[in-house]
């Protein structure tokens, strides 16, 4: 009934992969509502990064990428698709964390002001922040993804990989 | 190794794929959600209305220095062909016996959460996003008004911009219409009176010191 010494690290590190799942999910989840309930105000956020002119593109990026977001969280939190799920969060992660990094480096020209106390609300949800936090906090969260990406936290998922004949395979 | 990096893509792309089109599902299927083909930051047009004449009155003299944010706020204004009104000016309007018989109406552009924490007693609330709630009382009492004074909440907001806009292009002529930059913050800041609740509530705040 014990596990061996040796499995012990293994096993802990497999447990905390699942919290690290569930954690991201519950992340995600709770941030695209919190848009997608006020998706005017994501929208006059996601502008600021001057991503798109076309009206049609902005519209679309602000109404899906809240819903998107709390989509990926539920995969997450349920355990569906977690590699899968995982690489679509790096992409959406390191080109939004890109344009955050830009919009700091012009608004600290723009207000004379050390990098790191540069805040703004980047439309993340969870209104203004410091710049270097918000930069710390995007690089847990693509580590968190890669690591998921890498086939932790397999354990207590619905269907971890669409196309396995087993489920935690 | 190989086939097992092409599943994990293939699946991302699935991922993708699918989540994209709930995603855009969710917005139709939502009382809250974007009209995808609505441009809601109109540009509108350079041209400053001939009849109108510019209120841009300085507050006080340390005020004519003006700040790079405050040439920020009148250039994107004068961008639109729209007119800048200052806090003073508005302060002259709010007191105007005019406005007790809607020859001056006030339109706030703030959503109405922020419009019943507190407005410009006597505003009439205009969501830019969500016209179609107001726009059809308001829209009547602007056409019949000498001036309408558009704010929001002040600094970057254009909100205002947007429902003067908005209002012009209903048919509210340009000169009529004057958006005072400096918003709902600027009016609190300076202990101006503040209304709660429902337009005409009499529920009204001080915030005087």
């Amino acid at each position: 009934m014990t596990s061996e010494p040796s499995t012990r690290p293994r096993t802990a590190l497999e447990a905390a992969a699942v919290l690290a799942r569930w954690a991201l999910g519950a992340l995600f989840i709770y941030m695209g509502l919190k848009k997608a309930l006020h998706p005017e105000e994501f929208l006059k956020l996601t502008r600021q990064y001057e991503m798109v002119h076309s009206p049609f593109l902005l519209n679309s990026i602000a109404a899906g990428l809240p819903w998107f977001e709390a989509f990926c969280g539920a995969l997450l939190l349920t355990g569906i698709a977690v590699r899968g799920t995982a690489l679509t969060l790096v992409g959406v992660l390191v080109p939004f964390t890109w344009l955050v990094w830009r919009r700091a480096l012009a608004l600290q020209t723009l207000r004379a002001i050390p990098f790191c106390a540069v805040k703004f609300d980047c439309g993340c949800g969870a209104g203004e922040v410091f710049i270097c936090h918000k930069l710390a906090e995007n690089s847990i969260l693509i580590l968190v993804s890669c690591w998921l990406l890498s086939g932790a936290g397999r354990r207590w998922c619905a269907r971890h990989a669409i196309f396995s004949r087993r489920n935690g395979d | 190794m190989k086939s097992e990096i092409r599943t994990i893509v293939v699946e991302a792309a699935i991922v993708a794929i699918v989540g994209a089109g709930l995603a855009l599902a969710a917005n139709e299927l939502s009382p809250r959600g974007l009209t995808l083909s609505r441009d809601y930051f109109p540009k509108g047009t350079n041209a400053i209305p001939a009849a109108a004449k510019p209120v841009q009155v300085a507050d006080s003299p340390a005020a004519t220095n003006e700040s790079s944010e405050a040439d920020q706020l009148s250039g994107r204004l004068r961008d639109k062909g729209l007119q800048e009104v200052k806090r003073s000016q508005v302060d002259v309007f709010f007191h105007d016996p005019r406005a007790q018989d809607g020859r001056i109406v006030f339109v706030d552009a703030r959503d109405e959460d922020h419009y019943q924490e507190g407005h410009i007693p006597g505003a009439y609330e205009l969501d830019p996003y969500h016209p179609e709630k107001k726009l059809e009382t308001v829209l009547p009492l602007c056409e019949a008004a000498e001036e309408v004074v558009v704010y929001c909440t002040g600094g970057d907001c254009e909100d205002s911009d947007t429902a003067a806009l908005l209002l012009r292009d209903a048919g509210v002529p340009g000169r009529k219409l004057f958006v005072y930059g400096g918003g709902f913050e600027d009016w609190e800041a300076n202990h101006l009176p503040v209304e709660t609740g429902a337009r005409n509530s009499g529920v009204l705040n001080s915030t005087h010191p």
